[in-house]
């Protein structure tokens, strides 16, 4: 009985996991599970009102898209025909010949003067100025902070924080005032605190937030056409950054030692912290009322510049590629060629997604569409990213064993820790050739 | 120990039972709280102290069981007369749920993942206390050269870490083809299991005393016969306790099914903690999730309470 | 071990004549077990040390390259491996303590007249049913110091459970010995239950002291079980990986698992991740075969 039982739910397992194949014209895309993907969803449910092709959205949870994907491409799968992956993947992907060039698609459809260049050469090019191309840029994305409105526009705050630190509290400038206003806010005995940071010692979580402290201090990661990294990841700027971000994590809610994107929305949501940084693509949650108390009370600015004018912030996002082993290639390029017309693009921006297509960010609607996009704007154009060589992963894993214990635990100094980041980076380009 | 009930041993008794009260209230006080949070409504998810008194809500499962996305524009009054109750209540939300092309509801993955979740635990549970029981029977009854090396080989095999057999086994699965498929995971959680259910059942069958077979042969029944007819129906204690613990863990494992599996074959405990989305997580949501998939497995050990304490002691391994 | 076998049939009683001989059929139901643990557990490891011994990327097709004991070598050289192996031991050793100590101290308590015993039981054995993963993520909601209800019900105020750097790995065993105690209760229930009552009543009669009661009765007949539940449970807790690695991303939380799990599966260092697993495999085996040792001379005695 049992046994019938089990022949039964499999008989339904199969089905289920079957039905979908059944269309001859039909187009995969593999993406993360989250709000865009639903957006792109929809966005594609156009395409197939007026191609008959029928695009579907597969996803999965984050925590286990890379290996999902990678999966998938070093079985030479041909389940997925797209993928929206994530810019470090580029190296990875295009050196193991997982990902169909696109250079040819990208000079013939003008991809370079229609999207903003810093999205191209972050989701797009690798290797880095190499001219080659493997993906079109698709949701854009960065790290950007939110505030508490109310709490920076109250009036005896207002007076209180002029008084301390001589000029008017609002969305900060500068490095300088983003770490002023945090130890202004953070007052524990209120149950208030200044900042919630990324502080999550797994993957990339950690990295991003420190890159936002780095870039903006003028600091870089390294060269990334001579893979040269000594003197520049451990110069007296990205010291001196990473010595503020540690600053700033003092002013964080109590056992903020494993805060990423979740967490930090959460500071907002459960009135913990003034300034939270986050991706801009979970901003959308932040201005819902049903998820966020305080959704009418929350602005957002752009990642601010630090001591030498300099304005950057980290990347986040994704770009669409076609798999190798897709058997729908031409179908796949028909599909490019649709998504990035300037319609398309400013369907996909009202649908909710980032678009990187510079005229539909430069246009007031766009601006004026969410409290974030014009925020988003100012970032798109001034965004880098992490190394995007295959063996990105490794180089993530050393900056969170070097940097962890400092910016959490206060372990050893700033400078001791990017020294020996330095010292673990070049052994490991080393490892693969890429430095003699 | 009724034979010395002195005053001392009443008192001591009331004692352990309160004892046993307070452990049992601190051990539910989360489980208790996971199963209210699924009926709650989104904004008393994370109240502290926590909400005690509410009205019940279905609306978390709906959410469990739909694709949504953010509302980025509220619904008119006419889209929202015209939606179907449940979609109401993901409006009520502040989302929408996701349609394909043809208008079809997106489902979530849970549905899906729940489904292979049971196909996969059941299979390999019966394979796994299958295979145990015949091989427990061998070890137990007749003389086997190295038995006691085969034994830890056995027992070695769940020593390690998924992650360690995970690597090989993923590129042995891919060169055969077998990643991604259900039968790919019942094979892996039943040679995990194996080895927990040839240890327990072997305890079962060395408590079965021998002469009860040894009779049955003497009646003129097979050696086969007398182990189906006569020793499996002694051992059905220990079976129901094994499958318990077999179901258990194949039902909630977690690396093998994060890494093993792609698209069809995968089960729900990697989905179920990342309903985050939009990076703000439906504790409601995540709520109803578990507490759904805790069901069969707690309705399976329910029913099988009586066979599962008594099948424990009649296996204690002992000479 | 326990029982000797079965008195082998007559050859020419009617029994034998009928149906497989013992032997056909002690090899029909054991065969086909150690095969299938042969072909998906030895297998996979003899192709796992052919991997280890090279710089193999399973993320890329590229062919793998011999290393010879390179990976080995480096990996033993890590301090930050080492860290991993002793922030794993601590957990072993914390967590299953707790366990033992729980588990077996509420089996005590039960194995009295109790009131609805079995639905008790019954109850107790629900956190174990749920998955890591899900208890991991409720029990880092549970922690908050600032949201958790564990601080406001215990009055701790802000107090750190798993963002701490010293707290964290007890925080996460905490959450263990909360899900797995009932286990080692269940099977502690098990083997008190079948200690013969009579012993007791001599014991009493004898005016033993309780003190004198559990170490020389109960314990030693209970032991054999509860070493089954100690063996089980530190595999399970050498294993560990989700657990931890969805409360805390402390250093002193990063058991060997989850840095196997990002080398083998975040950077694809497959040819060193197999030599990790490895070492890992040696250490397991070697710590179960003194406790199978240990086992043995318990049952014997």
């Amino acid at each position: 009985m049992r046994k019938k039982l089990t022949g039964i739910l499999a008989g339904i397992g199969l089905s289920l996991a079957y039905s979908t194949s059944a269309f001859a014209q039909e187009l995969t895309i593999f993406w993360a599970e989250w709000d865009p993907a639903n957006y792109l969803q929809e966005l594609v449910n156009q395409y197939e009102a007026e191609t008959g092709v029928k695009v579907t959205v597969e996803t999965t949870p984050w925590s286990d898209f890379q290996t999902k994907a990678f999966t998938e491409f070093n079985a030479k799968g041909s389940a997925y025909d797209m993928v929206v992956g994530d810019s470090q993947w580029l190296g990875a992907a295009s050196e193991a010949g997982h990902y169909v060039d696109l250079t040819q698609f990208v000079k013939d459809n003008k991809v370079l003067d229609t999207m903003a260049p810093a999205t191209v050469k972050f989701y797009s090019e690798y290797p880095g100025n190499s001219g080659k191309y493997w993906s079109i840029p698709t949701e854009g994305d960065a790290v950007g902070w939110s505030y508490r409105k109310d709490w920076f526009e109250d009036p005896k705050e207002m007076e209180a924080f002029k008084a301390k630190y001589g000029y008017d509290l609002a969305p900060p400038k500068t490095w300088k005032e983003l770490t002023d206003i945090a130890e202004f806010f953070h007052r524990p005995d209120q149950k208030r605190y200044g900042i919630a940071v990324y502080t999550q010692n797994q993957y990339d979580g950690m990295a991003m937030g420190v890159e936002n402290a780095l870039f903006s201090y003028g600091a870089e990661l390294g060269d990334f056409s001579t893979y040269q990294v000594e003197g520049i990841v451990n110069s007296d700027k990205a010291v001196a950054a990473l010595e503020n971000y540690r600053k700033l994590v003092e002013f964080t809610p109590p056992g903020w030692t494993n805060a990423f994107f979740v967490e930090n929305n959460q500071a907002i949501t459960e009135n913990l912290a003034a300034m939270s940084m986050n991706y801009f693509a979970f901003f959308p949650a932040l201005v819902n009322e049903a998820s966020n108390p305080n959704a009418k009370s929350t602005g957002f600015f752009a990642n601010p510049a630090g001591p030498g004018g300099d304005q950057f912030a980290a990347l986040g996002g994704q770009g669409i590629s076609i798999v190798s082993y897709s058997q729908n290639q031409e179908e796949a390029f028909k599909f490019l060629q649709w998504f990035i017309k300037d319609e398309t693009q400013k369907k996909w921006a009202e649908l909710g997604g980032y678009t990187c297509n510079k005229a539909v960010l430069e246009s007031a609607e766009f601006q004026n569409a969410t409290p974030y996009n014009k925020a988003f704007y100012e970032t798109m154009f001034k965004v880098k990213d992490f190394w995007a060589v295959p063996e990105y992963a490794e180089l993530l894993t050393q900056l969170n064993q070097r940097v962890y214990p400092y910016i959490v635990n206060g372990e050893g100094t700033a400078k001791e820790t990017l020294d020996a980041l330095a010292a673990d980076w070049t052994g490991t380009f080393k490892k693969y050739g890429r430095l003699k | 120990m009724a034979a010395v009930t002195t005053t001392t041993e009443r008192s001591l008794n009331k004692l352990a039972i309160v004892a046993v009260l307070i452990v049992t209230v601190i051990f539910l006080a989360p489980i208790y709280w996971i199963a209210s949070t699924a009926f709650k409504p989104r904004n008393l998810a994370t109240t502290v102290p926590p909400t005690v008194v509410f009205t019940p809500e279905i609306s978390p499962f709906v959410k469990l069981f739909t694709k949504r996305s953010q509302l980025r524009t509220a619904p008119t009054p006419e889209e929202y007369a015209a939606a179907p109750w449940w979609e109401r209540l993901v409006f009520d939300g502040g989302e929408k749920v996701v349609r394909s092309g043809r208008g079809e509801v997106q489902w979530s993955g849970y549905p899906n993942r729940f489904m292979n979740s049971l196909i996969v635990a059941i299979s390999s549970t019966i394979l796994a206390v299958g295979m145990g029981t015949f091989t427990a029977y061998g070890f137990s009854r007749f003389k086997v050269k190295g038995e006691q090396d085969l034994l830890f080989f056995i027992l070695s095999t769940r020593m390690l870490p998924p992650v360690v057999v995970a690597i090989p086994m993923f590129l042995m699965y891919r060169a055969v083809g077998l990643n991604d498929t259900h039968w790919g995971l019942i094979i892996l959680y039943t040679a995990f299991n194996l080895s927990f259910s040839v240890w327990l059942m072997k305890g079962f069958m060395d408590e079965i005393p021998k002469e009860y077979e040894e009779a049955a042969l003497v009646d003129g029944y097979t050696r086969i016969q007398a182990f189906f007819k006569v020793v499996l129906p002694e051992a059905a204690t220990g079976i129901a306790a094994t499958a318990v613990f077999c179901f258990i863990t194949a039902w909630n494992e977690y690396a093998f099914a994060l890494i093993m599996t792609n698209r069809r074959a995968q089960t729900a405990p990697p989905f179920i903690p990342s309903q985050v989305g939009s990076g703000l997580p439906d504790w409601t949501v995540i709520a109803a999730g578990t507490f759904l998939f805790l069901l069969p497995v707690a309705i399976f050990t329910f029913l099988l309470r009586n066979h599962l304490l008594r099948g424990m002691s009649f296996g204690a391994i002992r000479k | 071990m326990a029982t000797a076998a079965l008195t082998t049939l007559d050859p020419r009683s009617r029994a034998a004549a009928r149906g497989w001989s013992d032997i056909t059929i002690r090899n029909l139901f054991i065969i086909p077990t150690i095969l299938f643990l042969i072909v998906f557990n030895i297998f996979p490891l003899i192709y796992s040390l052919g991997y280890s011994f090279t710089d193999f990327r399973a993320s890329t097709n590229a062919a793998a390259n011999f290393v010879g004991l390179q990976n080995y070598r480096e990996l033993l050289n890590d301090p930050y491996i080492w860290n991993n192996f002793a922030v794993t031991a601590k957990y072993v050793i914390v967590s299953v303590v707790g366990q033992v100590v729980v588990g077996f101290g509420t089996a005590m308590l039960l194995n009295r007249d109790i009131p609805f015993k079995g639905l008790l039981t019954t109850l107790l054995l629900l956190p174990m049913m749920l998955s890591m993963a899900v208890v991991g993520l409720f029990w880092k909601l549970l922690y908050d110091p600032s949201f958790g209800i564990i601080n406001y019900v215990l009055g701790l105020g802000n107090f750190e459970w798993v963002g701490n750097a010293d707290m964290a790995l007890y925080a996460v065993a905490l959450t263990d010995i909360w899900m797995w105690s009932p286990f080692v209760m269940l099977l502690s229930l098990a083997g008190l239950s079948a200690v013969p009552k009579h012993l007791y009543e001599a014991a009493a009669i004898d005016r033993a002291g309780s003190f004198y009661t559990f170490f020389r009765i109960t314990l030693p007949l209970v032991a054999p079980i509860l070493m089954i539940a100690i063996i089980f449970r530190t595999m399970e807790a050498f294993k560990t990986f989700d657990l931890a690695y969805v409360l805390s991303t402390q250093p002193t939380t990063e058991v060997i698992s989850i840095r196997l799990y990002k080398m083998a599966f975040q950077e694809w260092q497959t040819g060193r991740s197999c030599a990790l697993a490895y070492i890992v495999l040696i250490m397991v085996l070697a710590i179960t075969n003194i406790y199978v040792k240990y086992l043995n001379k318990v049952k014997e005695r």
